[in-house]
Formats: C-alpha cells, structure tokens, sequence
C-alpha cells in the first residue's frame, strides 16, 4: 500500500482572544480567519459568511472598539484582542436587539447580525446619530432582501432608547 | 395530450375538490372579529432569533465527525475530461472519500430531472423542469463553473479544497456558443449529442405557442401598428447563505439537513434516486439564508446533485458529510428571463390594444410563454406568442423571483411603447384596456358580483393613489423634454399588472393544544424569510379566540407528516391561511367538545374561548383556564395515578390549485398594482439615478401589514438592482462568467436609490383566506422592465437591452 503522502506541516499559533468578555486560549492555523475561528472553532455562529470576499459585512464583529469584517481578518493577528460579537450584543440586551424586531429589519436574517454589530460600533461612538449618519455608518453592509429603509428607524430609536435608559 | 382535453380534465378535479370543500370560488367571508389579523405592531416571530444572531442555518450546523465535502467545478465552458488523475489528492491525510465520474456507483446514473419520474415535467409546469440527461457527476462540462467530475469529503473543507487542487485532469475543449441568438445561426456549434440543432423547446410544442382569437385580424382593425425589440441579459438570485447540504446514515435511514425551498420534493427524488423508501428519509430544514428560486432547482446537480453525492459519500465513510457550495460556485444559474423578444403591436388612436404579438427567443431552458398576463388582465381579443428556446454554453436558467419576469418585462413594454407611439398617458392606456381574458370590466363586475366579491376599480384604485404619491399630473411630461437645474434630464414612468398569486398551491398542517393550554402549528415549512409564520399564528389565534402569543409553530421537521406550502409564487398565505384556518377550526371544535364534558350540562356550542379561557356565553363568569380543561388531554403519560384523555390535535389538507386561467380554475385575476418611479439620466456619463419609487400592491386583505411592506420595498431594491447594475458577465473569448462575486455582481446597498412609498390597497378581492392576494414577488418582477419607460421619458429613446447602464445609455443618446 502506498504511503500516504504526507501534508506540509502546517504552523499553528497559540492565541488568546478575549471574546464577549470571555478568555479563550487556542491554538489556530497561520490562514484560519477570524470568523472561522469564531464560526466554527467557538460555536459562535451569528458571523455569518456571506461573501466570502469583505463585501457585505455579515461577518462583522468589534475589536477593539472598531467594526471589523471578520472573515478578512486573520485570527492569528487578533492575540489579546478584546472582540464583541451579535452574542455579546445580545446577551447584553442591547436596545438594538428589540428595535430591530419592532421594525421589522430582516428578511431571511442571515445578514442581520452584521447590521447589528455594525450599529452597536456606531453606538459607542456616536451615542446619537443624526439619521444620515446610520446610512453611511450601514452602507457597507449588504442585505438581498432589501430590508434598508428600516434600519435607520431601528438604530435611532435604540440610540434614543439607551439615552433615556 | 391537447389543450383542450387537460383543460377539460383540470376542470372536472376542481370541481371534485371544490365539491370537498378543498378548493373554493368566491369571497371568503370571514366568520371572526379580527383580533390579530391586519393590525400593526404583532411581535414578529422570528424577529428575536434573527436579531440576536440566535438563528441557525443549514451553514452553521456541526455534527460530530462530521467531513466537509468539494466538488469540482469546470474551468471551461464546453470540455471534456480526457483523462482524470486523483491519485495525489487520494493519498493526502485527512480526505476520507473521492468519488469520480466513472466510478460504478455513478456512472451512467442521472440526475432525476423533475418532481414527476423520469420523464420531462408536466405540462402544467410549463417547461420548468429538466430532462433527466445530466449524469450526476459528469464527465462533460456544458459551461463553465458546472460542478462535475469529481468529489471529495476530507477533515476539513480546506483538506478537501487542497485535494481538488491535487487532481490533475486533462481536458478537451470544444467549441461554445453564449448568445441565444448566434446559436440558432448555421455553422454554431451543436451543444447536445445526438441532435442536430439548439433548439430546446421549439413552438411547435405546445408548450412554446400560445395564440387567442386572430392576430392578423386585430393588425388589420389597428390604427397603428407598433414594432419593436427587447433583450433581457442574465441576472441571478445572488441569496445570502452560499448553498451547503448536511447528511448523516443512520442504518439504513438517511437524515438530511437541506438548505432549499421544496425539502419534500428532496425527499421525493433522493429516495427515487437511492432507492431508498421515503419513510426511511428524515429532513430538518433550518433557517435559510435566502432563495428566490435558487435553492429550487431539483434537476441541477447544485440541487438534487449535491443531496445524492453528500449521501453517497457518507454512506462510503460512515460518517456524516457537509458539502459545501462557495459563493463564486452559487453563480450556477441564471434567471429564467435571458431573453430576447420581438414584438408586435396593433392599436386604435385612442390606445385601444387590437392585437398582440411576441416571438421570445429563450436560451437555456425556461420557456414563459409571456402572453399570459395580457390573457389574465386585459381585454385584447388577439394575441399570439411564440417561444423558442435556445441551448447556450450557460448554466441552466431557472426561477428568479420570479418566473413571471418575462410577462412582467413584456406586458410593461407594450403598454408603454403603445401610449410613447400615441402621446397618450400611460395610465389611461392600462385602464383602456384592463379586463380579463378578452373580457371588459363589465365581465369582471358581473363575475364579482355573482362570486360575493365587492366590486371595486382595482386598477383605477391602484392608479389614483400612486399617481397622488408620485405627483404625477404635474410631472408627467412628453419624452426627453425635462431637463433639471441639475443638468440632468427628468423622466417619470408608470406600469400595472394583476396582483399574483391567490390561486395555486397546496399544504397541510395540524394544530395541537398542548397540555398547559398553549398551541403548535405543525407543519413543516421552508423559511427563506418572508414571514409567513407570524401571519399563520395570527390566524390561528384569531380564529381559536385565543392570544397572539399562546401560539407559535414548528417548521423545522418534515417527519411529522405535514408540510405547508413551500415559499413560492407569492401564494403562502393564499394557500398556506386555509390550511392553518382549517386546522385551527377543527381544534377549536374539539377544544370546546373536551370543555362541555367539563361544564356540567353545558354543549360545546354554548361555549366560546377568550384568550386562556373558555367560558360559557350566556354566562361568561363560568370559566375554565384552557390549561384546565387539556389537563389530561395528552399524546402520553407515564403514569397510572389517573385517566387521560386523547390530545386535541386536528390537521387540515387545503388546495388552492393549479395556476391557471380562469376557464379552468374559476379565479379570474381581480387584484391589480400600479408602480410609479422617477428617474435622472445624466446625459453625459449615462448614469440612471433612482429619485423616487412608489409602489401600489392591491392584495385584497393584509394580514401582516409591515410583512407586506417589507415585500415591496424589499423587492423593489432587488428590482432597481436588476433594472440597472445586475448582470451576470462572460467573456466571449473564453466563455467564462467574469464576476462570480458580490464585488462585481452588484446589487443594491442601503445608498443607492432614492426613496420608495408602499402604500396596500385591501379591496377585498383576492381568492386567498379573507380575501388576500399574495405579495412576495410582486415588486421585484415588475420593477425590472419599469427602468426602460422611464429612461425612455427622460431621453426620449429606447435601450433595447436590459440591464440599463451607463454605456447602454450612452449609445441610446449615439454618444458611444
């Protein structure tokens, strides 16, 4: 029987991500994506892949207080970074959760959660965002049901919720 | 068999299934006080799960040892494999499996091309399905991008993608063809063995040719005559969720994980293909990240293929097997409106339609005879159409959200064309010539009037209240005439059809009151997101008497034996509400037959429910909680301590039918919309911007209002991105589709178009459960052909070609 032919090795790193709050400590390969990791490593599925090419922002999560298209970012450069994903949002009982069921901001939902990480990025650094301000912040996020004129009605009723408290 | 006799046939089964009470004619008059049904504010009931990301989806789901499966996909266009070497990729650690084209368990086995056995699909599906000729793993590409050849499972999808890069395949190219057009001229190159010509489906067939009263006679009665071209170029359904199927062997029972529309028709065909019986065939459908057809195709290998060879390969491995579908590969078809269409119109002076006549040349497979919504909703006594369909060097068309884009495309353009020809407004035009099957108004309104129906102007209705949102009596001007202090010229334009669908479709549910008084809908169900579900729990609350959020449904699992109508022709709730209605009626009535055993002396009918209790009308401080009086009423229970009583469940079968023509089905289209936009064209870069739509849908009766609206605007960014920025590009050197990817493939994003009003006419009018028509497919089908009216109004030229870009635009205006 013919030896089997043997892979090159492939490089593993040791990472620690702190993920919602949480500490996990991994080991990924050197081309595993972030949103791999997250996706099928951590079970933490709400980054989608949608793309697969940083096109439409279903894989979007926040590092560090920035939104990041996951499935572009290597999780390999993420050591010791701090990440909040659509669990973390949620667990969190984030205002946006529920404005975006009250206005009907989905469709299929697949690229929901990205709409939302997105707009809790814009949240934190712009606690009240004039309505322009939430279209170009969403811009880059694609949704092929055609959901767009209900996000803006979402994020600012959260921002005014979250104000009030 | 001819027309006339299925014709014939269909009618004697209508009749049979209305003689049931399975099938209806005439307003259905509710028998409720509207609880739930048509108000705001109903807590959408997937909105949570989605919101938070808590939602799962066929891509998301792990099982334990589980194996990633790839397939390989051609790089040309037409070739052949000479000669395969999977040796390396075999030998790799971490592949479990290669199955390749001549491997005995696939070889010379093909795909079963359609829900009916292997046979071309039934008439009545107009072509839409394939013949059973393509192998499931083939040796012979016929575009580029065709899964085929071979395929691996290994640990990993990343070990499988590296195995398919290892496998070395000598390829013979031949020569191809990409246009519908060029294939039908001598010397093209003949794409299928065994034939001498391109021609698919050729009018002759009686499923290419479609012809009512006399053409040449309604030309010579005409003022005018109107001739002129259209094109439509491929698009696609592009859904979010890349295409993926999970397997798993349990014995001998297969357990399938399906990401597509129709997951009983998978069950049909993957056990036809197996042989397998059916009750040994477990099928859970999860969330789905889109459709719009794509996930529909039972005849393409991305379909029915990939369901055989998951199983294939987890029944060699023993283990279970996701194959996976990448976005660049999910570009595996197109919209079934690659067209071409010559057209001929005669007309009076004062825009009454004599005759119609359309010559569509299709390529790849579908074949809509797109005569049909001038036969539903007009009265034009002579029209004729003719479709050919052509065998390109493409992937196979298919539905796209819909499969009436054709009519859709031509119906507008006529109309247009008709009152650009005349100078007559185009609202006028369509209320000329509104009617049904050759008949006028005056057909309709007696037809309402003897069916119970209200006997509104649908049309008119529709017209009047966009014309007022749009502002169109000031706006409305002569072609190429306006231009803005922009710079830019100004072009507004109008177009109308019947609202669809309200006549087809069959499911079937049950509805259980659960032992603590809450209730399940049961009944499997493909969620591509239109939200059908709240609708159904808002029915099934109303009609029980009981509150919104006691009820909820499970859609997850066919095993249980029911399955709603798939999500399809804009008829879930149209089919879909009967079913649950039905099911919900029972239940009520063996609710109140198990509670008057509870009430001394008193008859179910003396009883009615209100929220969690059930109370004795004459004397409603008698009552008892519903949890009480289901208390023992349970499928099992482990004990002996008391007696239980059967669980109250009760399940509905409901048929609205098959799409048809009034003759047959006894549903003459009574519903109408009107849609409104308004456009700049820059005359110097070409560039369309969208300034304003407004979209008036008559759907009889809106169960979920803001579901509705979600449906029009949501479908008109799909429409506007098809109208101008959507279309699959090949090169003509190779053959091979150049932007298989959301970068260059680009469809609408949240700043690209202008604003767009919905506004719901409910007349009262439409077949479905308390008078409603359907919605999901309206605006995105109707959108497409309204861009070219309105660049037309702008510039006072045509573009014959659809999509409408800049450059398209430019050579309009002969500045390229």
């Amino acid at each position: 029987m013919q030896e089997k032919e043997k892979r090159a090795p492939v490089s593993e790193s040791r990472v620690r991500l702190v993920v919602n709050g949480e500490t996990y400590e991994l080991g990924v390969q050197a081309n595993w994506s972030l949103q791999y990791v997250l996706h099928d490593e951590l079970g933490l599925t709400g980054a989608k892949e949608f793309c697969e090419r940083g096109v439409c922002g279903a894989c979007a999560v926040i590092m560090d207080g920035r939104p990041i298209l996951s499935c572009m970012t290597l999780a390999i450069e993420c050591d010791r970074k701090n990440i909040e994903t659509i669990e973390g949002i949620a667990k969190a009982n984030h205002p946006l959760i529920e404005a975006y069921v009250k206005y009907h901001c989905m469709q299929c939902g697949y690229c929901t959660p990205g709409f939302v990480v997105t707009a809790k990025a814009l949240l934190d650094k712009t606690p009240t965002p004039t309505e322009e301000e939430v279209k170009e912040a969403l811009a880059g996020n694609l949704c092929r049901c055609g959901t767009y004129p209900q996000h803006a009605k979402a994020v600012l009723e959260a921002a005014k919720n979250l104000k009030e408290g | 068999m001819a027309k006339n006799e299925r014709q014939g046939e269909t009618q004697g089964e209508y009749k049979k299934l209305q003689d049931e009470g399975k099938y209806r004619v005439g307003l259905d008059i509710p028998t409720i006080t509207f609880n739930k049904i048509g108000k705001r504010g109903v807590r959408r009931l997937d909105g949570y799960e989605k919101a938070s990301g808590k939602a799962i989806y066929t891509r998301d789901i792990k099982l334990p040892g589980m194996l990633y499966a790839r397939i390989l996909m051609s790089p040309y266009a037409r070739a052949k494999i000479k000669r395969m070497d999977t040796s390396k990729a075999e030998i790799l650690p971490g592949v479990r499996a290669v199955i390749r084209y001549d491997d005995p368990e696939v070889k010379d086995r093909m795909l079963n091309g359609s829900y009916f056995g292997p046979e071309w699909v039934c008439p009545e599906l107009a072509g839409w399905g394939l013949k059973p000729i393509h192998p499931v793993l083939a040796e012979e590409a016929w575009y580029e991008g065709q899964p085929l050849g071979v395929v691996v499972a290994a640990d990993s999808e990343e070990i499988a993608n590296e195995a398919l890069r290892l496998i070395e395949v000598e390829w013979e190219e031949l020569p191809f063809v990409l246009d519908q057009e060029e294939a039908l001229k001598p010397g093209a190159p003949i794409l299928r063995p065994g034939t001498d010509t391109n021609i698919i489906v050729h009018p002759a067939d009686k499923r290419g040719f479609i012809e009512k009263g006399d053409v040449e006679k309604g030309f010579r009665e005409a003022d005018k005559i109107i001739e002129f071209r259209a094109k439509r170029n491929a698009h696609l359904w592009a859904g979010a969720e890349p295409p993926s199927v999970l397997v798993r062997w349990r014995g001998e029972n297969l357990e399938m994980w399906v990401h597509e529309q129709h997951p009983y028709h998978a069950k049909m065909l993957i056990s036809e293909w197996l042989n397998l019986p059916m009750n040994k065939i477990t099928v859970h459908t999860v969330y789905q990240g889109g459709s719009y057809g794509g996930r529909g195709n039972p005849a393409n290998n991305s379909e029915n293929g990939m369901n055989i060879l998951a199983a294939l390969l987890a029944r060699r491995t023993g283990r279970p097997v996701k194959f996976l579908y990448s976005r660049n590969e999910y570009f595996y078809g197109e919209s079934g409106d690659m067209e071409v269409t010559y057209f001929k119109v005669g007309t009076k002076n004062d825009g009454t339609i004599t005759a119609v006549q359309l010559k569509n040349i299709f390529a790849v497979y579908m074949c809509t005879p797109s005569i049909d919504h001038f036969i539903d909703n007009t009265r034009i006594p002579n029209l004729k159409c003719e479709g050919l369909t052509v065998d390109v060097s493409k992937a196979p068309a298919w539905w796209c959200r819909c499969e009436q884009l054709p009519n859709c495309l031509c119906l507008t353009l006529v109309f247009d064309h008709v009152a650009a020809e005349l100078g007559l407004d185009p609202t006028e035009v369509a209320l000329k010539n509104d009617g049904c099957e050759g008949h006028d108004m005056a057909y309709l309104s007696k037809y309402k009037r003897e069916h119970g129906f209200p006997d509104r102007d649908s049309l008119k209705e529709c017209i009047e209240a966009g014309k007022k949102a749009i502002g169109w009596d000031g706006k409305w001007h002569k072609p190429g005439t306006k231009r803005l202090p922009n710079g830019r010229m100004h072009g507004i334009a109008f177009t109308w059809n019947h609202n669809w669908d309200d006549v087809r479709g069959t499911g079937s549910a049950a509805v259980m009151i659960e032992n603590d008084g809450t209730v399940s809908i049961i009944g499997q169900h493909a969620d591509i997101g239109v939200n059908p579900w709240t609708a159904y729990c808002q029915i099934v609350a109303d009609e029980l008497g009981m509150r919104y959020e006691d009820i909820n449904i499970k859609p997850f699992n066919l095993d249980h034996g029911f399955a709603l109508m798939s999500p399809d022709g804009s008829c879930n709730l149209p089919s879909n509400g009967y079913v649950v209605r039905e099911a919900a009626r029972k239940a009520r009535a063996m609710l109140l037959e198990l509670a008057s055993q509870k009430f001394a002396g008193v008859k179910a009918e003396e009883l009615d429910i209100k929220g969690d209790k059930i109370y004795v009308k004459a004397a409603p401080e008698k009552a008892k909680t519903i949890k009480e009086v289901v208390a023992k009423a349970m499928p099992m229970f482990n004990s002996c301590v008391y007696w239980t009583e059967p669980p109250v469940l009760a399940w509905a079968w409901y048929t609205q039918g098959l799409w048809g023509e009034a003759v047959t089905t006894g549903r003459p289209r009574l519903c109408r919309q009107a849609h409104f936009i308004e456009v700049e064209v820059d005359t110097e870069t070409g560039e369309v911007v969208v300034t304003k739509v407004v979209n008036v849908n008559d759907v009889g009766k809106a169960v979920s209002p803001e579901t509705v609206e979600g449906q029009m605007y949501g479908g008109t960014y799909m429409g506007l991105g098809r109208a101008l920025t959507e279309e699959m590009v090949w090169d003509e050197q190779t053959g091979v589709l150049l932007n298989r990817n959301l970068l260059n493939y680009k469809y609408a994003s949240m700043l690209d178009y202008g604003p767009i009003e919905t506004i719901i006419k409910e007349t009262g009018m439409g077949h479905g459960p308390y008078g409603s028509s359907g919605i999901g497919e309206a605006t995105p089908t109707m959108i497409p052909a309204l861009l070219g009216p309105a660049v037309y109004n702008a510039i006072g030229k045509w573009i014959e070609e659809y999509p409408i870009t800049p450059d398209r635009v430019l050579k309009a205006l002969g500045k390229a």
